[in-house]
């Protein structure tokens, strides 16, 4: 056991690729956030053949990593890292803990947290310590922002999506302590994954395009939904969506944009048919050009981008659509 | 004093209806408007959805649901499509006859396949001789052995071509002063739907005559009793009828409001949206308040109806107002719609052509006075 | 008999809430009386339940904290079939987080009997935390399954289950009594019916407030809640944008133009 406590810890998610981009951005942050209390950074990591992936935690601002590496652990069992990661925090006692927006940390998180008797913000955009060394949570909501604090119960508890806080420059010189922890061998699930089995992602990746088409409820109905995502197919763009779309079921969650959806980096962005709510246009970060179409003159969305197009996109975008494939053909 | 709030659970009807309209009834619209048929489809989607068996009592297979309830049913399903919502109330007009003057052998023959939707009703009453003046009917019956022969021609009789079972008024060939309803079922030799009408407006919903010749019907096959014939039509049409032309209206009243709402919110001109100008605004006013005062005369009466009482005054008052103000709503409409009030892609035109079907049917505007006139001064 | 519990939250209309904003002045929420109706997600919990009534006997509670009006929402799914309904309402449950939520929910839960099955839509349409499902099986102490897709086998109290995960899924085998919550994708929902509505006359609803729940204040609502609101503002907006004029043609050309600069067309 170590002496000096550590303030932030981070559960850190591997899979056979390594480490999870959204963990190295959250030690990241938790770094930020123990040099604002005079801490450390401790880490949870629990898989399989995890040879090096400590280390580069600890590269990456990591002072104390508690590792897991047994078969058990792969996949991931919801009961099992529940277990492990309470008693854990039950010795521990850090001040924040942070998982990923991750599909393991949305289940993971809240059980951690009912165990614990604890708060939980889900898909934080800011945080940051206060002058009273609380953790300000922040999320959008209602057109603006909200600030969400847990003041007295701990350890304070946030999950943040991949994509919202940069990744940390590694540095080799930094030196930190790798902590074995024992994984109980017979532990008794009840609810267990038998398999994890991937699906083909159809079209340009999201989180990787350069040029993304976004369709909100403008879209009006499938056909409207169709017009957009053949504009999106002539751009060869990522084709994205708002919560709207999803409940009238002309898309899947996974295409949505935004805080509890997908965190976005284009070189372009297009907006059709959307209103421009905060929760979605917190998810695109860094775009260089934004045109918004829509045919409400008091949508927000058009202040927030930097070409408004104030038409009905069922008939803008097919006549788009026509002149991108005349242009093309020339 | 009285309650104005729905119940939970009409609210509940409320929504169930609504939820049915847009789902299953929208789709058939635009077949409907092009090609004036199509009715197959919604009046099959309307037996689904129980909605035959709002006004039947249980023990007959209906729902028991009653007059209000028939009332939100109908204004939901008019706010989508006006030609399936008048079918459908001429439909609840046809099973009246059979709740208020039927036989217990005619109640159980006929209601529980009216409740399924197995079996379509309607009333015939209007000729080319008279609608407005009933009196006028020259349609005639002829004893014959105990039963009748049937002569004559009706027209202007919604689901004239569907039903299977209609409710004819006729006079005695001996005793002009004499009326009789018969129940006419399809297959009957000498009797058929001949022509079809091809309305301007609530297109898709079938409109047309019906021709008998010869026609024997049973004994058994009187209405309400001989001779009574006028009071069963007349109180059939009085209350389910006019009843159901304030649903179809009231739903257009709506559509015609959201509509134009939502239009004038979107359309900009001098910088801004016209639900800014106060012209359009005043426009918009009337809709509204003729909307809120058509909505308390029609429930009104339809309360009245549930708890029992004659409410054919009531319903004149309301079939009257509402039809009225549906008339100028969808004038409305299309008026702040400008231009585009023109188009047939924008509904409102087909509203402004449903709208004109509303006056005639069930009484004409001129008839709902005659009958007011005659309560005020009674 | 298969004991069912359907988590429901009274939620205001999606497609309406979308217009409430925080007042740059106030810096508060506006009061907007917006309809409260089923949560989404939580209908597709509510078919999962009567579809497995339609294959088994069961009996179906559902369990709705919210306001007095929120007994609206529970009536309406006793008209879509459940047979039992419970209102949570006391004005001490207000400003529960989902901490706090999933508390007096799995106490209500507790109280009703031991069911076998807990449904729940995965998130709400307005906190979307995804957190109530996994809190109440914590507190209840039985296992969870959330994103649930697929319920592949459902006889006897061992069901195998797929779920949403990482572009693909997890098959899960789950022993009972379990908590499950819902994705859109596992059913379609059936529209209320007449005759739903009038069975539901006689179908009962009770409401508990936390007396009758046998709570502890300091458990509930805001008091019970870890976490809280502390500030909001609205954000101001970071671009300038040219609203492009002309025809629609004109600015279709327009459009080309900015993405072909922009080296995408």
């Amino acid at each position: 056991m170590t002496e000096s406590k550590a303030a932030v810890f981070v559960i850190a998610e591997h899979s056979r690729t390594g480490i999870e981009p959204v963990s190295l951005q959250l030690i990241g942050k938790a770094r930020q956030l123990a040099d604002d209390l005079d801490s450390k950074v401790g880490a949870v990591l629990l898989g399989q053949n995890l040879s090096g992936a400590a280390q580069k935690l600890i590269e990456a601002g990591a002072d104390l990593v508690f590792q897991g590496d047994a078969d058990v652990l792969v996949p991931y069992q919801a009961e099992l890292y529940t277990e492990i990661i309470v008693k854990l925090m039950l010795e521990l006692r850090p001040e924040i803990l942070l998982l990923g927006s991750t599909f393991m940390g949305r289940e993971l998180a809240p059980l951690i947290a009912a165990k614990l008797e604890t708060g939980l913000t889900a898909h934080c955009i800011e945080l940051a310590v206060n002058a009273e060394g609380i953790l300000e949570q922040r999320i959008p909501a209602y057109g603006g922002m909200i600030t969400i604090v847990c003041p007295e119960k701990r350890p304070q508890m946030a999950t943040v999506a991949n994509g919202v806080f940069s990744t940390p420059a590694l540095d080799a010189s930094r030196s930190g302590e790798i902590v074995s922890i024992e994984v109980p061998r017979d532990f008794q699930l009840r609810a267990q994954t038998l398999e994890v089995v991937k699906e083909e992602a159809e079209g340009v990746s999201l989180e990787t395009a350069s040029v993304i088409v976004a369709g909100g409820a403008g879209a009006e109905d499938f056909d409207g939904w169709r017009e957009i995502e053949e504009l999106a197919n002539v751009l060869n763009a990522g084709f994205g969506s708002t919560r709207p779309a999803v409940d009238a079921g002309w898309t899947e969650l996974e295409t949505m944009i935004g805080q509890s959806g997908k965190i976005v980096n284009p070189e372009l962005y297009i907006g059709i048919g959307l209103s421009g709510e905060l929760q979605h246009m917190v998810g695109i970060v860094g775009a260089k050009v934004m045109i918004a179409i829509n045919n409400d003159s008091k949508s927000p969305v058009f202040e927030q981008v930097d070409y408004g197009v104030l038409e009905d996109c069922r008939e803008f975008v097919p006549a788009l659509t026509k002149k991108l494939m005349e242009s093309r053909n020339q | 004093m009285i309650d104005f709030t729905f119940t939970e659970e009409q609210e509940l009807f409320r929504k169930a209806a609504r939820d049915f309209a847009e789902t299953k009834i929208a789709p058939h619209v635009p077949t409907m408007e092009e090609t004036n048929r199509g009715w197959d489809a919604v009046i099959k989607e309307l037996a689904e959805a129980e909605m035959f068996a709002v006004t039947i009592p249980e023990e007959y297979g209906g729902l028991g649901i009653g007059y209000i309830g028939r009332l939100i049913a109908t204004e939901e399903i008019s706010r989508v499509s006006v030609a399936t919502a008048m079918m459908y109330q001429v439909f609840g007009l046809g099973i009246e006859p059979f709740i208020k003057f039927g036989t217990e052998e005619q109640k159980k023959k006929f209601l529980p396949k009216f409740a399924t939707g197995e079996q379509l009703a309607t009333v015939a009453v209007t000729e080319p001789s008279g609608g407005s003046d009933p009196k006028g009917c020259r349609t005639t019956y002829k004893k014959v052995n105990g039963n009748y022969v049937l002569n004559g021609r009706k027209c202007f009789i919604t689901n004239s071509h569907t039903a299977d079972a209609q409710v004819v008024l006729a006079i005695d060939e001996d005793n002009p002063e004499s009326f009789t309803c018969f129940i006419l079922e399809k297959g009957m030799e000498g009797f058929k739907p001949t022509h079809e009408e091809h309305k301007v407006g609530m297109r898709g919903c079938n409109t047309g005559e019906i021709e008998m010749k010869d026609v024997k019907v049973p004994a058994e096959n009187v209405i309400g009793g001989e001779g009574k014939g006028l009071k069963v039509a007349m109180a059939a049409i009085g209350d389910v009828g006019r009843g159901g032309m304030v649903g179809c209206a009231l739903g257009l009243q709506q559509a015609c409001l959201d509509e134009t709402v939502k239009f004038a919110n979107e359309r900009i001109l001098y910088g801004k949206p016209i639900s800014k100008l106060q012209a359009i605004q005043f426009k918009i006013a009337e809709m509204k308040i003729d909307l809120e005062a058509g909505r308390l005369l029609g429930y009104r009466a339809a309360a009245i109806q549930d708890a029992g009482g004659r409410s054919s005054n009531e319903f004149a008052v309301a079939k009257y107002y509402t039809t009225e103000a549906a008339q100028k709503a969808a004038k409305i409409a299309v008026d702040i719609h400008g231009g585009y009030g023109c188009m047939e892609e924008f509904a409102v035109t087909r509203y402004l052509r449903d709208s004109f079907v509303l006056g005639p049917s069930a009484g004409t505007s001129d008839i709902m006075k005659v009958i007011v006139a005659r309560w005020a001064l009674s | 008999m298969l004991n069912i519990v359907v988590c429901v939250k009274a939620v205001p209309d999606p497609s309406i809430a979308d217009k409430l904003k925080i007042d740059p002045v106030t810096k508060a929420l506006p009061r907007l009386d917006i309809p409260l109706v089923i949560n989404p997600l939580d209908s597709h919990a509510l078919e999962a339940a009567l579809q497995l009534k339609k294959k088994y006997e069961a009996h179906i509670t559902v369990l709705c904290m919210g306001p007095p009006p929120a007994g609206n929402i529970v009536r309406e799914c006793l008209a879509l079939g459940a047979d039992k309904g419970i209102l949570l309402t006391d004005p001490a449950f207000a400003g529960a987080d989902a901490f706090a939520t999933a508390y007096t929910l799995a106490k209500a839960i507790e109280k009703i009997s031991s069911p076998d099955v807990v449904f729940c839509g995965m998130a709400s349409s307005d906190g979307a935390t995804e957190w109530v499902g996994p809190e109440i099986a914590t507190f209840l102490n039985m296992p969870i399954v959330t994103l649930v897709r697929e319920i592949v086998e459902d006889q006897g109290d061992e069901w195998i289950v797929k779920a949403d995960y990482d572009q693909g899924y997890r098959k899960i085998r789950l022993k009972l009594p379990a908590v499950l919550t819902v994705t859109r994708n596992l059913n379609q929902p059936k529209p209320l019916s007449f005759s739903g509505i009038l069975k539901a006359r006689s179908k009962e609803i009770m409401e508990w407030n936390h007396e009758e729940l046998g709570v502890p204040l300091e458990d509930i609502g805001l008091k019970g809640s870890p976490t809280y609101v502390t500030e909001m503002y609205p954000l101001e907006s970071r671009r300038e944008v040219e609203m492009l004029e002309g025809t629609l043609q004109e600015k279709v050309e327009r459009v080309v133009k900015i993405l072909s600069d922009a080296g995408v067309a």
